[in-house]
């Protein structure tokens, strides 16, 4: 008898050491202690993509997924290390504008309709941005996720009391010099700010004077490799900010949390933030405590010429090395099917869906604030694609920072931001 | 049992020695001289992280070429008077060391330290950019400056608080002792909770030293994004990170003081302050050398509390050089680059062993 248990014991165990293939995957999003396996109930970006993996890993038979630890603020830089030791994870999410970078290299494994529809994904239903998001050279190299763009997050009691809504919706400004003028209105009316914005820390402010250069159609650089940051578009583009926190009408000192708190106090009538909050600013506005009580997600508001706002995807690649075990490729284009197939709930917290058939669902159409911004889709831009994009990213954070925060002349900083974009782009 | 003499006794002393020695030397050649060689192989090459890990040969072999784009630039000029103010104390340094030598208040190895630091200033500072030239690397040099103002502010501050406590806290009572594990309890901390408390302390919504200059009628400094600020706030988070090891050396030196010397000070009425002036540094002075190498050689590889706590930002302020390899190698993916940095840090560091090296020799002599 004894014998018996034990045989069935290890029996048991070497049938699901056969059949079980162990998914490593690597996010950022941030941490979520009990996610949970219910993806429509988690809130915020870390709860909703882990519940979605914990709900994968439970559900997908035969797959276990392990979530490795990773930090935000070195994602990149821990994923490239991992690749260099040979050792990346199995799936892992990145941006868009890192495919270049990825993919250039042979990194990532190319993913065939074949294997895609074997999987259950149906490129066919992604939106045109969301399939160009992952080609590259005409290969899909992901599965998206999103499109996220940055956002006008408004205060409507503030708005109100400043004269500044109009049948429900707020009165956003048209120029430089209407902005200017409702921000003053605000300051009189209510004492607070008119805007917030992280300026300090992420490139948030890089992204606010990108979408004010694309809104006079120009570019930080062209598709050329030519870096075009040292011209009258960026000077009006940064002015049109720094004319702000010369009267005092907004903080150009505030980090992303400080920023965030401050539009949550009741402090700032705008804050300037992405897609990613819309769901943890409605959950805050519930609450009885916060400064915050009438909440609203506006699109980002054309100033000149044409509508933009700076915009990215979340898409999910599988690095090539791994396509060499057949088993485990497909395991991990299981696990991407699971994700494409909760693209609705990750659009729970306030991106936009990337396929057709969930953005045409009354589920979709149902999730707070939805219609508010439903001409994000159309005015989402980025820079062209580039190597070294997250270099580029900085040095604009730096430059523009110098200007609100040590008060270097603009001219200065755009020459001096145009040299090293431009060294960037040669190497 | 055989009788036959184990194969160890019939070693000599040497060779059991070398055999002792060969698991140290072994981990020291592997984890510390291949790297050190390999990364030296690496700076000479054009060295794509990404692109070698997925082919090889991906690499190419460029000379010095990494060296020259980082520290060098196009029409670079020498002049006496390029930055007349730290010119001037270069040349202030080569001065004193002279006269001090003369005098007999300095000794050899301590003259020589300071005249080189002198003369290397007054060179290094007279470099410039001319007209129509420029730095191929913009950033390299005034990180480097950074790196070592960021020295120049801690060393100095960790150095005489460690000392001042240290001499507070050397009595044998209980409250003392307590008081000894409180202040190294901050050194065991990592750096990540280190910089995040100072985050939260610092920061001016919540931070403590904001309801403080709140509560005194001050506006709250945002002390992590103002460029006057921002260094010596990462200073003062490392100051209290690594007060403790320093006390520490300082306690075990000041309790290897005689106690004859303090009873034959307190007959000829020197207590107090005029005690620790003329009695206890004297007799601290090779453990407080000792310290201050430690720490400038310890400092110079800052890289935690500028990457968590400021970015390296505002506007570079707080860009540390660590910092700058780290991101060149793994951000840019340019790992030929980085490690001439990072030979460059290994050289600076190096120099400093050496004068930690001659100043302990001399003081056996």
């Amino acid at each position: 008898m004894k014998h018996l248990l034990t045989g069935t014991l290890l029996a048991c165990a070497c049938a699901s050491a056969a059949t079980a293939q162990d998914i490593t995957l690597g996010r950022f999003f941030g941490a979520c202690e009990d996610a949970g396996n219910d993806t429509k109930a988690s809130v915020g970006e870390a709860c909703i993509i882990q519940s979605i993996i914990n709900a994968a890993d439970a559900e997908i038979e035969g797959v276990s997924i392990e979530t490795l630890p990773t930090d935000w603020g070195n994602y990149y830089d821990q994923i490239k290390a991992a690749y260099a030791g040979g050792t990346p994870p199995d799936v892992h999410v990145m941006h868009r504008h890192r495919v270049p970078e990825f993919a250039g290299f042979g990194a990532l494994a190319a993913l065939t309709e074949d294997d895609l529809s074997g999987a259950g994904i149906d490129p066919a239903d992604w939106t045109d941005s969301a399939r160009d998001a992952v080609t590259y050279n005409g290969e899909i190299y992901g599965v998206p996720m999103d499109l996220h763009a940055n956002l006008w997050h408004v205060n409507m009691d503030l708005m109100a009391e400043a004269g500044l809504v109009e049948n429900g919706e707020p009165v956003l400004p048209s120029s430089p010099e209407e902005l200017l003028e409702h921000a003053r209105q605000l300051k009189e009316a209510t004492g607070q700010n008119y805007l917030a914005a992280d300026f300090a820390q992420f490139p948030i402010g890089v992204r606010l004077v990108l979408a004010l250069m694309w809104q006079q159609g120009e570019n930080i650089f062209s598709e050329d490799g030519t870096a075009t940051i040292d011209n009258d578009a960026a000077q009006v583009a940064v002015e049109t900010i720094t004319q702000l926190f010369a009267e005092d009408l907004s903080n150009p000192q505030l980090n992303y949390a400080d920023s965030q708190q401050s539009f949550l106090n009741g402090e700032a009538a705008v804050l300037v933030n992405g897609t990613w909050v819309v769901d943890f600013y409605t959950a805050e506005a519930a609450k009885e405590e916060t400064g915050l009580d009438n909440y609203y997600a506006a699109d980002f508001p054309t100033l000149f010429g044409e509508g933009a706002t700076w915009a990215d995807s979340h898409i999910w690649v599988i690095p090539s090395p791994v396509k060499q075990d057949a088993e485990k490729y497909s395991a991990a284009l299981k696990v991407l099917a699971f994700i494409n197939e909760h693209n609705v709930d990750w659009a729970r917290t306030g991106h936009m869906a990337v396929r057709n058939s969930v953005l045409e669902s009354d589920e979709y159409a149902a999730l707070p604030h939805r219609t508010e911004y439903a001409g994000t889709a159309d005015i989402a831009r980025d820079t062209p694609p580039a190597e070294n994009y997250g270099a580029i990213q900085d040095v604009l954070n730096r430059e523009l920072q110098a200007i609100w925060l040590t008060d270097k002349p603009v001219d200065d900083a755009l020459a001096d931001a145009n040299i090293e974009v431009q060294d960037l782009l040669d190497r | 049992m055989s009788k036959a003499k184990s194969p160890l006794r019939r070693l000599n002393e040497t060779q059991s020695a070398y055999l002792l020695l060969l698991p140290f030397l072994l981990t020291y050649g592997l984890f510390l001289i291949y790297p050190f060689f390999r990364g030296v192989w690496i700076s000479l090459h054009d060295w794509n992280l990404l692109q070698v890990a997925f082919n090889p040969d991906a690499k190419q072999f460029v000379g010095f070429e990494n060296y020259v784009r980082v520290m060098w630039g196009r029409n670079i000029e020498w002049s006496p008077w390029a930055r007349p103010v730290l010119q001037t104390l270069g040349l202030l340094g080569i001065a004193a060391a002279v006269t001090l030598n003369r005098t007999r208040r300095l000794t050899g190895a301590t003259a020589i330290a300071l005249g080189l630091a002198g003369v290397a200033l007054f060179l290094i500072a007279g470099v410039y950019a001319g007209e129509e030239g420029r730095w191929f690397d913009r950033r390299f040099w005034p990180t480097v400056g950074n790196t070592v103002l960021f020295v120049g502010l801690t060393v100095p501050g960790v150095t005489i608080s460690a000392l001042l406590i240290a001499a507070a806290l050397n009595r044998e009572t209980r409250a003392m002792g307590l008081l000894r594990t409180l202040f190294f309890l901050s050194q065991v901390l990592s750096v990540t909770v280190v910089t995040l408390i100072w985050q939260i302390m610092f920061s001016p919504r919540q931070g403590l030293i904001a309801n403080i200059t709140e509560l005194s009628g001050g506006s709250p400094i945002t002390w992590l994004t103002d460029e006057r600020f921002a260094m010596a706030a990462i200073v003062i988070a490392t100051i209290w990170w690594s007060l403790g090891i320093a006390m520490i050396l300082f306690l075990a030196g000041l309790q290897d003081i005689s106690k004859d010397l303090f009873e034959a000070g307190a007959l000829d009425n020197c207590t107090g302050i005029r005690a620790f002036w003329y009695i206890t540094l004297p007799n601290l002075k090779r453990t407080i050398t000792l310290v201050i190498i430690l720490q400038i050689i310890l400092h110079f590889q800052v890289f935690g509390q500028s990457h968590l706590m400021t970015q390296g930002g505002p506007n570079d302020e707080t860009q540390v050089l660590v910092r700058y390899i780290y991101q060149t190698a793994f951000r840019d993916s340019e790992l030929g680059r980085a490690s001439a940095m990072a030979v460059f840090l290994f050289v600076i560091m190096g120099a400093f062993s050496i004068v930690q090296f001659l100043v302990g020799r001399e003081e056996k002599d």
